[in-house]
């Protein structure tokens, strides 16, 4: 009995410093999705470029916000999670509809002239483009409607920032902060350890399923590492690997830089290469997004939502 | 026989017409005028690999993919490279010839690493398989109890699944390399090589995970490009030795390079 008037009393409190915090919100209006946007562009300062896959996915862009989320990509799972966390916003890094058109596309037209080769060549439809009737798409959007969802898409302008934060909040994650040879650089010397110790030691600190892959020596001693959140190309990798033990980066293309690395294994060079999958890097560039946006934007609460490892492996 | 000749007699049986514009289809290292002893096919040419064919007396090397570690085998930013002088010195002191062929292959009737791959994974009737990814039907199972077979199968111990295992699945639509098909309705399980993970032309990771959200049954099986493309190389050896008689030819397998 007691403790219950002890909450109702609490309850009361709360709602009236609730209530007196609104005062000068509802003097402006409710927050719109629309209004934190601009004004996470005005913090962010930079000017977004024609090509720029930013802006709103899914959902009405002037639902006032309760609370904002920000994500590496939304899922179903994340969307669900973000909602039942009391978001309506939610802050995407990648797509949201399976690709970076980012929703239903024409299919591409048959092409005009046989392909060289002949006609056996696959048309891009197979691998490309989304029906307006896809049944994953369709559903997806109407939970987000139904949910009173808005979904917005930051990546060109969170990478925009002068303190790109995706890669050191990857090495937070990986409890790797202290450990960072020099400012504006990627490389880590980490503890001594094997290349297979570190593999475990990321596995559990990132709690990876089956995602990731790793190529070279075992038993190589890992000190200095290079942390690449996303995308590496094989410019990159031909540019840095030496100076590394070991690279971490998102993902690659296997028949270039897991054959580089392959092939550096075969000269005996003791260095190596682990991917830990392209959304699993981002995931902590993101949960870093959520603490920069709590500086920019103090009325509604905003969380991270991890993604997670979405990969698992065969019995 | 020189690399030149066997280059001409494969242009004379591939079947389509020879694109002289292909940038991959090409000698990519070593004279195409030595006299060759013996031919290896591959899937990836990785230094190992070239050891292993040096080893086995098979001096020119016929790889599906790159030998110089970016799609279009440029050089022009590896001249400094130690790798790239090890392992051109290492061609080029054993008198071995690289040429690729990849494209062509995928023009071909049928299409040797789809039916390779298809064979490898344990889905019946794909012998006739041209690189346009078709729907076949397996007995039913769950996705779960498939990837194991795969796994059986392949050897592989690094690929990739997403979605629900306890899916019941049996209409397979696969496409080997990088051809990761994009998941269909008529379709429960896609398997690919590899694909970009996010942002790309359809990013099957997260519309199979969605679709698992769901409640729909499918899958994803993400093999790896050497796991994927590699059983299509042997089938390209018996093919060559069809129409060449006079050189050994083998495939020489890349290793799956990853551990996890």
């Amino acid at each position: 009995m007691k403790k219950t008037d002890v909450s109702r009393r609490h309850f009361s409190l709360l709602a009236g410093t609730l209530a007196a915090a609104r005062i000068p919100l509802t003097a402006a209006g409710p927050l719109t999705a629309q209004e934190v946007v601009a004004r996470i562009q005005t913090n962010l300062g930079a000017e977004s470029s024609a090509n720029s896959t930013d802006g709103f996915k899914a959902g009405d862009p002037s639902t006032p916000v309760k609370g904002i989320a920000t994500t590496a990509m939304a899922t179903i799972d994340v969307l669900k999670r973000a909602s039942a966390g009391g978001a309506n916003l939610v802050i995407t890094y990648e797509p949201t509809f399976f690709g970076r058109q980012d929703g239903p596309t024409p299919p591409p037209p048959p092409p005009s002239s046989p392909p060289p080769g002949g006609s056996n060549r696959p048309s891009p439809r197979m691998f490309i483009g989304l029906a307006a009737d896809d049944p994953v798409y369709t559903a997806k959007k109407e939970l987000i409607e139904k949910s009173g969802l808005v979904v917005y898409r930051m990546r060109d302008g969170w990478q925009s920032r002068k303190d790109n934060e995706m890669t050191t909040g990857l090495a937070e994650s990986l409890g790797w902060t202290k450990y960072r040879v020099k400012p504006d650089d990627v490389l880590y010397d980490i503890p001594k350890a094997t290349a297979e110790e570190t593999v475990a030691y990321i596995r559990k600190k990132l709690n990876l399923r089956g995602g990731l892959r790793a190529v070279g020596d075992r038993k190589a001693t890992v000190r200095r590492v290079l942390l690449y959140p996303g995308t590496m190309t094989p410019t990159t990798m031909w540019q840095r690997y030496e100076e590394t033990d070991l690279i971490v980066a998102g993902e690659v293309r296997e028949w270039e830089n897991t054959h580089y690395a392959a092939d550096i294994f075969t000269v005996g060079e003791k260095r190596g290469l682990i991917t830990i999958g392209r959304v699993v890097s981002e995931d902590p560039g993101m949960r870093a997004c959520a603490a920069w946006l709590k500086t920019v934007v103090k009325e509604v609460p905003t969380q991270w939502v991890t993604v997670g490892d979405l990969y698992w492996r065969a019995a | 026989m020189t690399g030149r000749e066997v280059v001409e007699l494969i242009k004379q049986h591939v079947g389509v017409p020879w694109n002289e514009n292909s940038y991959r289809d090409t000698f990519k290292l070593g004279n195409p005028d030595s006299t060759v002893k013996g031919i290896a096919t591959t899937v990836m040419v990785t230094f190992d690999m070239l050891k292993r064919a040096n080893q086995a007396g098979l001096n020119m090397v016929i790889s599906h993919e790159d030998t110089f570690w970016n799609d279009r085998d440029e050089t022009k930013d590896l001249t400094a490279n130690h790798l790239y002088k090890t392992k051109t010195e290492y061609v080029l002191k054993n008198d071995m010839i690289i040429w690729r062929i990849h494209d062509h292959m995928h023009a071909m009737r049928p299409d040797f690493t789809v039916v390779g791959s298809l064979r490898s994974v344990g889905v019946k009737g794909g012998e006739d398989s041209i690189m346009r990814p078709r729907v076949l039907t397996i007995p039913e199972t769950t996705f779960g109890e498939f990837a194991s077979q795969v796994k059986r199968l392949t050897g592989s111990r690094a690929f990739r699944c997403v979605g629900n295992p306890d899916a019941k699945v049996s209409r397979i639509l696969l496409g080997p390399g990088y051809a990761t098909p994009k998941m269909t309705a008529d379709a429960d399980v896609v398997i690919g090589g590899e694909q970009q993970e996010a942002d790309g032309g359809f990013d099957d990771v997260e519309y199979v995970a969605d679709a698992a959200s769901l409640g729909m049954p499918k899958g994803l099986i993400m093999l790896g490009h050497v796991i994927s493309e590699q059983p299509g190389m042997e089938d390209l050896a018996k093919w060559m030795a069809t129409f060449i008689k006079d050189v050994p030819i083998k495939f020489v397998p890349a290793e799956e390079p990853f551990w996890t």
